[in-house]
């Protein structure tokens, strides 16, 4: 019984080689077809990243939806609370003034050589002091990639360097609090905490409106380049 | 289209706005409303007093404008003048369709979406990958 056993162990063990080999050639020859339609290596990335920056465009759309209705909610009960005539666009300050926010537009060029458009918030950077504003705006920008840069290697930070940032941080923060408050200032001295809640949601869903446009940008510079990969191979 | 055209530099661009009074308001608490010289804003309040005119002419305004790099409108307005909107295609200023307070975002009515949506023709693809 023992042999019988084994003989059919390997009976079963010869047949299930030689159908792996069918499957290896089988494989190989899918492989070698897909190959020869294959024109250009890159097709399928451009493809993928399409698909996900559309995908992504989509989420932070869903994301912006869910972070402004909290902002409407938050500027209707300052309403509630401060009263309708108080909370209203007809306070708006019409007077001549600069952005506070602004954009920085730059070109940023792809693997492939194709240029788009990116976006970077500088937050209360300009005010209608001058340049000191847009300096503390710069250093403010200039201090993300060090963080991020930071938060990879932490232990090869400085304590003199630390301090520092973080003087340079408490000026920057000193600086955002006086134009925050200047803008809440349209609405009265005296506003309701819900309005500065609503300034923050507000301020989030700016953040979130700069990585949609940057997205945006992607997807459409994607769009493009696969919208070019059907067209070459049409011809 | 949008990436063949070359990006020029701006270290300050400006957000424009075309949309409803609490959102207009909102934005403007976050410290994007830009008055210049002339008194000129770089928003829109719409109400239902508003012409599609007063709408169309702002975004014609807004989107020819050098120092603004997005222009964001409520979508509801934007379907207002859908064949300006459709037809608009720089990268700059990028033009950002949003949701308001009564009409919830709607992907099936955004202008990037509805022209990337060729793609998924099955038509097209089929044609042009066998």
């Amino acid at each position: 019984m023992a042999v019988k056993e084994e003989d059919s162990h390997t009976q079963c063990s010869e047949a299930g080689e030689y159908e792996e080999e069918e499957e290896e050639e089988e494989n190989d020859t899918q492989n070698g077809e897909q190959n020869e339609k294959r024109h250009h290596p890159l097709d399928d990335r451009h493809a993928l990243q399409f698909l996900d920056s559309l995908d992504d465009y989509l989420i932070q759309m869903d994301s912006l939806s869910s972070i402004l209705r909290q902002g409407w909610l938050e500027l209707a009960s300052a309403r509630h609370s401060m009263g309708a005539s108080r909370v209203n666009g007809a306070l708006l300050d019409l007077k001549f003034h600069n952005a506070s926010t602004s954009l920085r537009v730059t070109q940023d060029d792809d693997d492939s050589g194709v240029g788009k458009a990116h976006f970077t918030l500088s937050k209360w950077a300009s005010s209608g002091n001058g340049e000191n504003g847009s300096g503390e705006g710069k250093l403010r920008e200039d201090k993300s990639p060090q963080l991020r840069h930071r938060s990879i290697s932490p232990l090869s930070e400085t304590p003199e360097k630390t301090s520092s940032q973080i003087g340079a941080s408490l000026i920057v923060d000193e600086q955002v609090q006086k134009e925050r408050l200047k803008s809440l200032s349209v609405f009265g001295t005296l506003v309701s905490p819900k309005l500065r809640t609503a300034q923050l949601s507000f301020e989030t869903a700016l953040g979130k409106l700069v990585e949609i446009a940057n997205t945006r940008s992607t997807l459409l510079s994607a769009f493009d380049q696969v919208k070019e990969e059907i067209e070459g191979t049409k011809d | 289209m949008a990436g063949k055209a070359q990006i020029p530099t701006r270290n300050s661009a400006l957000i424009a706005m075309i949309a409803d009074e609490d959102t207009v308001t909102g934005f403007l608490l976050a410290g994007v409303g830009n008055v210049d010289l002339r008194r000129k804003t770089n928003y829109l309040i719409v109400d239902s007093k508003t012409t599609v005119k007063a709408i169309e002419d702002a975004f014609k305004e807004f989107t020819s404008k050098e120092d603004i790099a997005i222009v964001m409108i409520s979508q509801y307005v934007a379907n207002m003048i859908r064949f300006l909107v459709d037809s608009y295609n720089k990268p700059i200023p990028a033009i950002l369709e949003i949701p308001s307070k009564d009409h919830p975002y709607d992907p099936a009515h955004d202008s990037v979406l509805s022209r990337v949506k060729y793609l998924f023709s099955a038509e097209s693809v089929a044609s042009g990958r066998r």
